[in-house]
C-alpha cells in the first residue's frame, strides 16, 4: 500500500525552546517496495516512522496509508496505532520476556481472535519463513541477538500486514551478524508483496537494502531517489557527503559543454557530469575516493588528468588509502593494494567526468 | 493521554503529600500547642520544658554513643564480610547471601529479646552457663547496658550495611590496586591509600544509613536499654507518651522535631552519597575478573568466624525463642529442662484473647495494608519512572521523604492528626500510618520493575493490534508481577512485625503482635512471648511463600496460553 505524508510537522518543547523534529514533510512512499529513511541521529527519521505507525501524533498535516486517512489535523482524524493494522520491528526488538517464541509471534493473531488451529498454522508458517522452526517453546529471552531479531520480524509479519516498519532493526547486532541479517532481511522482503519503511543512520545498510532512499536532515527530506542516484548523482552536498566518503572541493563553473560542465578548481580545470549551473556560479565538486584512478606513465595527457604527490599512505588490507596533495587540495584516494607507491612519490591520476559530481553548496 | 497522566500525577502528589507531609506538619504544630485536647493554642512551653529537662543531656550522650557505636560495628563487620566474599577464596560463599537476607525476616524485637534471654544479668542462659563453668561470683555479662545495645543494634544493621558495601566492592576495579602495588606501595598502604578511599562513598552511605536506623530503633532501646535504665531519645520519647501519669504529646513533639530534623538531614546526605558512589563504580567491562586473595592458613579460621556469625544472626535467636516457648520458666538446657518441656505457653497464648486480637489485627494490617500499599506504590512508581514532569519529580522526593522518618516520632505526628479525626484508636489509623511510613519499600521494587518495562514492549503490543487495556493485561502487568510480589512481601512482613509506629498509635482494641510481645517482655512472660514470637515469624514466612506462589501462578497462566 502506498503511504502519503503531506505537510507533517512535529514540535517538541524543551527548556522553553521549540525543537522542530519534523518540519513540513511531504513524502510519498510507493507500494510494495523497500523505502529507507536515512539520516544522522536527531534528523527526525524515527519520529516520522512513529508518526506513520501512530505512536506519535504530528502537530500538522495528514498521513494516509492506502485509501485510509490515519491522521489528519484538518479533518480531525486520529486512528490509534492498534487500529492501523501495521507490522513493526523495534530497535530493541521489544520481544516480550515473559512469553516464549510461539506466544510472541502468535500475539497479533490472538488479539484478532483467530481460531487456535489457524494461529498454530500461521505461526508455524511464519517461523519457517524466518528459519526459526523448532524454536516455538524456547523462552524468547534465551535466544541470540540475531534470532531475537527474526522473532521480531516474524511477529511483525504473522498478521500479513500490507505495511511493515523497521526502526534501526540491525543497530544492536555486531558487525558480522549485521551484514548477514541484512542480506537475510533483503531476501525475506523480496519474497513478500509488502511495503517496507526502514529507518537507519547506516549508509551501507540503506544502499544495500533499499529500492528508494530518502535522506533527511533537521526534520526535512533533503533528497529522494534510488541508491545509485543518491550515491552517484546526489543533488546536494549534504547528501553526497553523508552517503559515502567524498572529497569535496570548491569550484567555479567555467563553461557548459554539450555533455560536460567544466569547472575551475584547486586541482585544475575539470570536466564534470553535466549539471545546469549558470556560468561563474560557485559549486562543490564531489569526488569519491574509489573513482580516483592512477594514470600509468608519467604525466599522461588528455582530459581530467591531475598531477600530485603522495602525502601519506595507509595500508588497510583490500586497498591503500592514500592522501594526495594536488594543487592546494588534499585528496583521499583508494588505490589497489598492489600499486607500488611510496610516500613522496609523484603521481598522476585521471577522473572520469561521469564520476565528477557537481552539487550545490 | 497526556492530560489524564498529569491528572494522575497531581492526585498522587496530593495523596502521597498528605501521607508524608501531614504527620510532619502536625508534629510541628503539635510541638507548639498546649496539648492534644488544646490543639492550635500557641505556646513555646513545650520546647522550654523539653529542652531544659536535666535528664535530656544524658539521654543525648547515650543516643550519640549508641548510634555511632552500633553503626560503626555494623559497617566494620559489613566491610569485613564483603571483602571476604568478593575478594578472597573463602569457602561456602552462599553463606554470605543467606547472611545478608535471612536476618531481615527475624523481627528486631525478637532478636533483641533472644539476646536478653541469653545475656541478662539475673538469669541469662549464657551467663548462667559461664558462671557455673568458671565458678564466678556473678554473671560475667550484662546485656542491659550501652555496650549490649550497641552489640545487638550493630548486628541488626549488619545486613543492610552489607547490601550497600558488597556491590560496591564487587564492582571495584582491581587495576586501581594493582597499579598502586606496581608503584611500590605495600598491601596495607594500598588498602588505606587506594581501596578504602575509592570505596568511601559506599562505606559512608552504609554508616549513615546505620545511624538513621539506630536513631529510629525502638526494639533494642526498649528491650535491652530500658531494663538497665539506659535511655536514648526513642525511649525518652516513649516514656513521655506511654509511661507515667501525665503523658505529654506536646513535649514529645518538641523533642521529636530535632530527631526528625537530624534524620531528614542524614537521609539527604545519604542520597547524595549513593549518587556519588554510583559515579565511583568502576566496572571495566571487558575481561574483568577480580584477583582473589588466597587466604591460605587463615581460610578455615576466617570461615569459622563467618559461620559463627551466621549462627548468631539466624539460628541462635530462633532456637532460643523456640526453646523458651517450651520450658516452664527460664532455665539452662539440661535433661531436666527437656523433661519439663510442654506446649503450655503455646496453648496459653492461643487462648489469650488479647494475643488473638493482636494476631488478627496484625494479619489484617499485613494483608490489607500491603495490598493497598502496593496498589498505591504501583501508580506512584509508574509516574516516577514513566512520566517525566516537574510534578513527578516532586512526587519522587515526597515519596522518599518517609524513608527518613523515625517511626516513633512520626507516630507522635500522626497521633496529633488522628486525635482530630474519627480515625483515632481505630485499626485504620495504624493502616494509614504504616502505609505512609513504609511507602518507599513498596515503591522501590516497583520502580525498578517499571524501568525494566521498556516503552517498546508496550508500543509493539499496540502496533500488533492490542488495545491499551489488553496491553496492560497481557504485557505490562505480567512483566510487573515479580516487582509487585517483592513489594508486597516487603510491605506485608514489615507490617506484621511493625513496632515503633504501633507503640504510639495502638490503643486498647487495636493491639498488634509487636505491641503485645513488648507487653509480655515488660511483664517478664518470656514463655508466652516466645510462643507468640515464633507465631509471628511463622506468619511472615507463610506470607512470603503465599505471595511467591501466587506470583508464580500468574506467570504460569500467561505462558500457558
Amino acid at each position: 500500500m502506498e503511504i502519503r505524508i503531506q505537510g507533517v510537522s512535529k514540535y517538541y518543547f524543551s527548556e522553553g525552546k521549540t525543537i522542530k523534529a519534523l518540519d513540513g514533510v511531504d513524502l510519498t512512499i510507493p507500494a510494495n517496495r523497500i523505502f529507507t529513511l536515512l539520516g544522522p541521529s536527531g534528523c527526525g527519521k524515527t519520529t516520522l516512522l512513529r508518526c506513520i505507525v501512530g505512536l506519535e501524533a504530528p502537530d500538522t498535516g495528514e498521513i494516509s496509508i492506502g485509501d485510509d486517512v490515519v491522521w489528519s489535523k484538518g479533518k480531525n482524524i486520529s486512528i490509534a496505532p492498534e487500529k492501523r493494522g501495521l507490522g513493526m520491528v523495534f530497535q530493541t526488538y521489544a520481544i516480550w520476556p515473559h512469553m516464549n517464541v510461539f506466544d510472541n509471534v502468535a500475539y497479533p493473531l490472538q488479539i484478532r481472535k483467530l481460531p487456535r488451529h489457524v494461529i498454530r498454522e500461521r505461526v508455524e508458517k511464519t517461523l519457517r519463513f524466518v528459519r526459526l522452526e523448532g524454536f516455538e517453546k524456547r523462552p524468547a529471552t534465551k535466544l541470540s541477538g540475531g534470532q531475537q531479531q527474526r522473532v521480531a520480524l516474524a511477529r511483525a509479519l504473522v498478521a500479513e500486514p500490507k505495511v511493515i516498519l523497521f526502526d534501526e532493526p540491525l543497530s544492536n547486532l555486531d558487525a558480522k551478524l549485521r551484514e548477514e541479517t541484512r542480506k537475510e532481511l533483503k531476501t525475506f522482503l523480496g519474497k513478500l508483496k509488502i511495503t517496507a519503511v526502514y529507518v537507519t543512520h547506516d549508509r551501507v545498510e540503506a544502499l544495500a537494502l533499499s529500492d528508494t532512499i530518502a535522506v533527511m536532515r533537521a526534520g526535512e527530506i533533503v533528497e529522494v531517489g534510488s541508491p545509485q542516484k543518491i550515491y552517484f548523482d546526489a543533488d546536494h552536498e549534504f547528501v553526497a557527503d553523508f552517503i559515502g566518503r567524498a572529497n569535496l572541493i570548491k569550484a567555479t563553473v567555467r563553461t557548459q559543454e554539450a555533455e560536460h560542465t567544466v569547472v575551475d578548481s584547486g586541482i585544475g580545470t575539470i570536466a564534470c557530469q553535466r549539471r545546469d549551473f549558470p556560468i561563474g556560479s560557485e559549486v562543490t565538486l564531489c569526488l569519491r575516493p574509489e573513482f580516483i584512478r592512477l594514470a600509468r606513465g608519467e604525466g599522461a595527457g588528455g582530459k581530467n588528468v591531475v598531477n600530485g604527490r603522495v602525502d601519506s599512505l595507509v595500508f588497510v588490507g583490500e586497498a591503500y588509502e592514500t592522501e594526495i596533495r594536488a594543487g592546494n587540495e588534499l585528496l583521499l584516494a583508494k588505490f589497489d593494494p598492489d600499486a607500488n607507491l611510496n610516500e613522496g612519490d609523484p603521481v598522476s591520476f585521471t577522473l572520469d567526468p561521469a564520476h565528477c559530481l557537481l552539487v550545490s553548496i | 493521554m497526556d492530560q489524564s497522566r498529569s491528572k494522575l500525577t497531581y492526585s498522587l502528589v496530593i495523596i502521597v503529600g498528605f501521607l508524608t507531609v501531614c504527620p510532619v506538619v502536625m508534629l510541628t504544630l503539635g510541638s507548639f500547642s498546649e496539648g492534644l485536647t488544646a490543639f492550635g493554642s500557641f505556646t513555646l512551653d513545650k520546647y522550654i520544658d523539653a529542652y531544659t529537662n536535666p535528664a535530656l543531656f544524658e539521654v543525648i550522650v547515650n543516643t550519640v554513643i549508641f548510634v555511632l557505636g552500633s553503626s560503626t560495628l555494623a559497617t566494620v563487620l559489613a566491610l569485613f564480610l564483603a571483602y571476604l566474599n568478593t575478594r578472597t577464596d573463602i569457602p561456602f560463599k552462599f553463606l554470605f547471601r543467606i547472611l545478608s537476607i535471612i536476618p531481615m525476616m527475624i523481627p528486631h524485637l525478637l532478636f533483641s529479646v533472644s539476646w536478653a534471654l541469653l545475656l541478662n544479668p539475673s538469669n541469662g542462659m549464657m551467663n548462667i552457663v559461664l558462671k557455673n563453668a568458671l565458678f564466678l561470683e556473678s554473671a560475667p555479662f550484662n546485656i542491659y547496658s550501652l555496650w549490649g545495645m550497641i552489640l545487638v543494634e550493630g548486628l541488626l544493621d549488619l545486613p543492610i550495611a552489607y547490601l550497600i558495601i558488597a556491590p560496591a566492592m564487587a564492582s571495584f576495579d582491581v587495576a586501581l590496586e594493582e597499579s598502586s602495588r606496581v608503584f611500590g606501595a605495600g598491601t596495607w598502604r594500598t588498602l588505606f591509600r587506594v581501596t578504602l578511599p575509592v570505596l568511601r562513598p559506599a562505606i559512608l552511605a552504609a554508616f549513615i544509613l546505620g545511624v538513621v536506623r539506630s536513631l529510629a530503633s525502638f526494639a533494642v532501646p526498649s528491650v535491652i536499654g530500658m531494663p538497665g535504665r539506659v535511655y536514648v531519645l526513642a525511649t525518652h520519647l516513649y516514656e513521655m507518651i506511654a509511661l507515667g501519669f501525665a503523658t505529654d504529646y506536646g513535649k514529645a513533639a518538641a523533642v521529636g522535631m530535632s530527631v526528625l530534623a537530624t534524620s531528614v538531614t542524614l537521609i539527604f546526605v545519604y542520597r547524595a552519597l549513593t549518587a556519588e558512589s554510583e559515579k565511583y563504580v568502576t566496572i571495566s567491562g571487558r575481561g574483568y575478573r577480580p584477583t582473589m586473595v588466597e587466604l591460605k592458613g587463615a581460610r578455615i579460621p576466617l570461615f569459622i568466624v563467618v559461620a559463627l556469625l551466621s549462627f548468631i544472626m539466624i539460628v541462635l535467636p530462633v532456637a532460643v525463642l523456640f526453646y523458651t516457648s517450651l520450658v516452664p520458666y527460664t532455665m539452662v538446657p539440661s535433661a531436666r529442662a527437656f523433661s519439663l518441656m510442654s506446649w503450655k505457653h503455646w496453648i496459653d497464648v492461643l487462648h489469650d484473647p488479647l494475643s488473638l486480637l493482636s494476631l488478627k489485627n496484625s494479619l489484617f494490617l499485613g494483608v490489607v495494608g500491603a495490598t493497598l500499599g502496593v496498589a498505591l506504590s504501583i501508580f506512584v512508581a509508574y509516574v516516577i519512572v514513566k512520566v517525566k514532569t516537574r510534578a513527578s519529580g516532586v512526587l519522587e522526593s515526597l515519596s522518599y521523604l518517609s524513608f527518613s522518618f523515625p517511626g516513633i516520632v512520626i507516630g507522635v505526628g500522626f497521633m496529633w492528626f488522628f486525635v482530630q479525626t474519627p480515625l483515632y484508636a481505630t485499626i485504620w489509623a495504624l493502616l494509614i500510618g504504616y502505609i505512609a511510613t513504609y511507602l518507599p519499600y513498596g515503591i522501590r521494587p516497583l520502580a525498578s520493575a517499571f524501568i525494566q518495562v521498556h516503552a517498546h514492549l508496550e508500543e509493539s503490543s499496540l502496533v500488533c493490534g492490542a488495545s491499551p487495556l489488553t496491553t496492560m493485561r497481557r504485557i505490562i502487568v505480567p512483566l510487573l508481577i515479580p516487582g509487585i510480589v517483592s513489594a508486597w512481601i516487603l510491605m506485608a512482613t514489615m507490617f506484621v512485625r511493625e513496632l515503633t509506629l504501633s507503640v504510639v498509635l495502638s490503643r486498647p482494641g487495636t493491639e498488634v503482635l509487636a505491641v503485645q510481645i513488648l507487653r509480655f517482655a515488660d511483664d517478664g512472660l518470656w514463655g508466652k512471648l516466645s510462643a507468640l514470637g515464633i507465631i509471628m515469624i511463622f506468619i511472615s514466612i507463610t506470607l512470603v511463600i503465599l505471595a511467591t506462589l501466587i506470583g508464580a501462578k500468574f506467570r504460569a497462566v500467561e505462558s500457558g496460553e
